[in-house]
């Protein structure tokens, strides 16, 4: 079962309402599992439309629900394993305002990929997009991640899309900064790792982390390094450097890997599969990044301080 | 009363002097701590006085080729006798003193006696004088142990009290990073220290062996002393709890917040056949990971 992936451009409330209701109701008639991703007061307006249906349809805020671009993968994802044998019918708006340059392009890169991790669910997710609002960047990209689109009362097949993981090598080749030179280093050798995960909580809790963020670094920490132990080519080690609010912790080895640019990226179905290390390294950190080359292959993790964490 | 233990000691380690404590929950964990402290002692040649009900072939843990004059039995009559039968382990002290043993056990399941007509007070005048001869000592060491499915909790406690040592299981593993201790009630495992890819073969071998032991039932992994767990790990329960998906669950008890939440961030839909007790985590303040009288099952 395929997935159809939409993007809606629309203009003012009524246009907003106008799409997303007949669509939310053509889910229920056809016995799907109906959830409503939307950013107030459009979230606010539709459950006073279709308050007939009662909890038919599950609503949920946009801004609490697009917080971390893997995670919301995740979360889509657990929506779909629990509605089986249902296929489900998304209403999925993202929040486009509030991120830096960097996290835009994940939430980008995230557009792009549901495409290839619901690929087979045979769900229906349309994407609003206030195309009155949004920065002509971003309704741009709109159109390169989305292979159908919704906009003028036409429904089309998008010919700007452009496949997942063209995509995604796009995004990659943009990024990255290079190290200061004040970072520390720490040699990873031999398999027992607990004085890298002592050293790397120190760092953390230095650095102003709460306990469940620093945990979690930790864990996602000793992961990249349990595989570059396991996969790559000494010397290999850990830098690690503040970077305003971030704590940045990249595990470097002297091997040579081509990932793809989905590697860590698709959830796994079980714990079982491949890719479910590098999938939880993500989901435990604010954004990793990953480069290899031929001068070796890094994981760059980071973490930002925050005065609540999530 | 709850007394807190000062020392817990595993039965490999305890010592001359020892007057230690076992209330077991089943007859697995008799066998298990009380049959290593048996075994341990007649496989270095010393002296094994084994007092309990009168069924002679319950004293667990007995190597096939016992030396003879190693291993003695005295049996627990009713109504128990406290002086009598303290006198007669004296008595096996003085002899094994005269053939020169260098060291002496003395394990008494006291179970019977406690139920028994007058049972805590006479057991507990056995017991005085048992600390009265034990403490002192250069080379006895005692473990007195009572079915705690049989006691009542006042009884648990009293007896407790007037020991100073408790005996716990020999670890499964143990090294300067990871222990791992076979529980009993519920059966499974209790992991403490840290987790990581180098220790994962010797959780695969516990795992296994518990496993094994199990059969169908419900195995538990006590979580209540693990400050870190690898990914990797979670990888083989996961494995463990699909292969075992039914009635013999993998049920993790006990977690740190901080793991609940890693666990919780990849997603409880990643360990399918993983289930959690209720309630799995750990208040902010975390108990002994066994308490000593322990509440009867």
């Amino acid at each position: 079962m395929t997935l159809e992936h939409r993007a809606l451009l629309y203009k003012g409330t009524d246009e907003f309402l106008s799409f997303t209701v007949p669509y939310l109701e053509a889910g229920l008639e056809e016995d799907q599992a109906v959830v409503a991703v939307v950013r107030e007061p459009h979230l606010s307006a539709l459950r006073d439309i279709l308050a007939g249906h009662g909890a038919a349809i599950r609503y949920f805020d946009s801004a609490e629900f697009y917080r971390h671009p893997v995670h919301t993968l995740r979360d889509y994802q657990t929506i779909v394993a629990t509605s089986l044998p249902r296929t489900v019918c998304a209403l999925a708006e993202p929040v486009w305002d509030g991120w830096d340059e960097r996290q835009r392009l994940e939430w980008i890169r995230y557009e792009s990929l549901i495409n290839v991790v619901f690929a087979g669910s045979g769900a229906r997710a349309l994407c609003p997009y206030d195309s009155g609002e949004l920065s002509p960047h971003v309704l741009d990209v709109a159109l390169r991640t989305h292979p159908l689109l919704l906009s003028d009362g036409r429904n089309d097949v998008n010919d700007e899309y452009i496949d997942p993981a063209t995509f995604g090598a796009g995004c990659d080749r943009a990024r990255r900064t290079d190290r200061p030179d004040a970072a520390e280093y720490v040699t990873i050798e031999g398999a027992d790792l607990h004085g890298l995960r002592a050293f790397v909580a120190e760092r953390a809790l230095t650095h102003g982390l709460a306990r469940q963020p620093a945990q979690n670094l930790v864990t996602a920490v000793n992961e990249v390094a349990a595989n570059a132990l396991q996969h790559g080519i000494p010397p290999m080690g850990l830098w690690t450097w503040r970077d305003g609010d971030d704590l940045v912790c990249e595990i470097g080895d002297n091997g040579f890997w081509q990932p793809s640019p989905l590697t860590g990226f698709i959830p796994p179905d079980s714990a079982l599969q491949r890719g479910f290390g590098l999938w939880t390294v993500r989901l435990l950190v604010d954004l990793m990044e990953l480069r290899a080359g031929w001068d070796g292959t890094f994981v760059r993790l980071r973490v930002r301080r925050r005065p609540v964490s999530y | 009363m709850e007394t807190l233990w000062s020392v817990r000691r595993p039965v490999r380690d305890l010592r001359p002097g020892d007057h230690a404590w076992l209330a077991y929950a089943n007859e697995e964990e008799q066998r298990h701590v009380a049959g290593a402290f048996v075994r341990d002692g007649l496989l270095a040649r010393e002296k094994v006085v084994y007092l309990a009900g009168s069924v002679k072939d319950a004293v667990p843990g007995v190597p096939s080729d016992v030396p003879a004059g190693l291993l003695t039995f005295l049996p627990i009559g009713g109504p128990f006798d406290p002086r009598a039968a303290a006198g007669a382990v004296a008595g096996e002290i003085e002899q094994a003193d005269r053939r020169g043993l260098r060291a002496i056990r003395i394990a008494a399941d006291l179970t019977s006696a406690l139920r028994s007509p007058d049972g805590l007070e006479r057991t507990l005048v056995f017991e005085r004088h048992l600390e009265r001869t034990v403490p002192p000592s250069t080379h006895v060491t005692a473990v007195c142990q009572v079915d705690r499915r049989r006691c009542r909790r006042a009884e648990l406690e009293a007896l407790c009290g007037s020991h100073t040592v408790l005996a716990t299981p020999d670890p499964e593993f143990e090294d300067a990073v990871l222990k791992i201790v076979r529980t009993f009630h519920p059966a499974g495992l209790s992991l403490s220290g840290e987790l990581d890819a180098s220790r994962h073969a010797v959780l695969d071998e516990a795992l296994a062996a518990a496993l094994s032991r199990d059969g169908t039932r419900e195995i538990h992994l006590d979580l209540a002393g693990l400050g870190f767990i690898d990914l990797g790990a979670i990888n083989i329960l996961a494995d463990i709890a699909v292969r075992r998906a039914g009635p013999g669950r993998l049920v993790l008890d006990r977690m740190s917040p901080q793991l609940h939440a890693v666990l919780e961030t990849v997603g409880w839909t990643m360990l399918p056949g993983c289930a959690v007790s209720i309630p799995a985590v750990l208040n902010s303040n975390p108990a002994q990971p066994d308490s000593p009288g322990g509440s009867p099952a």
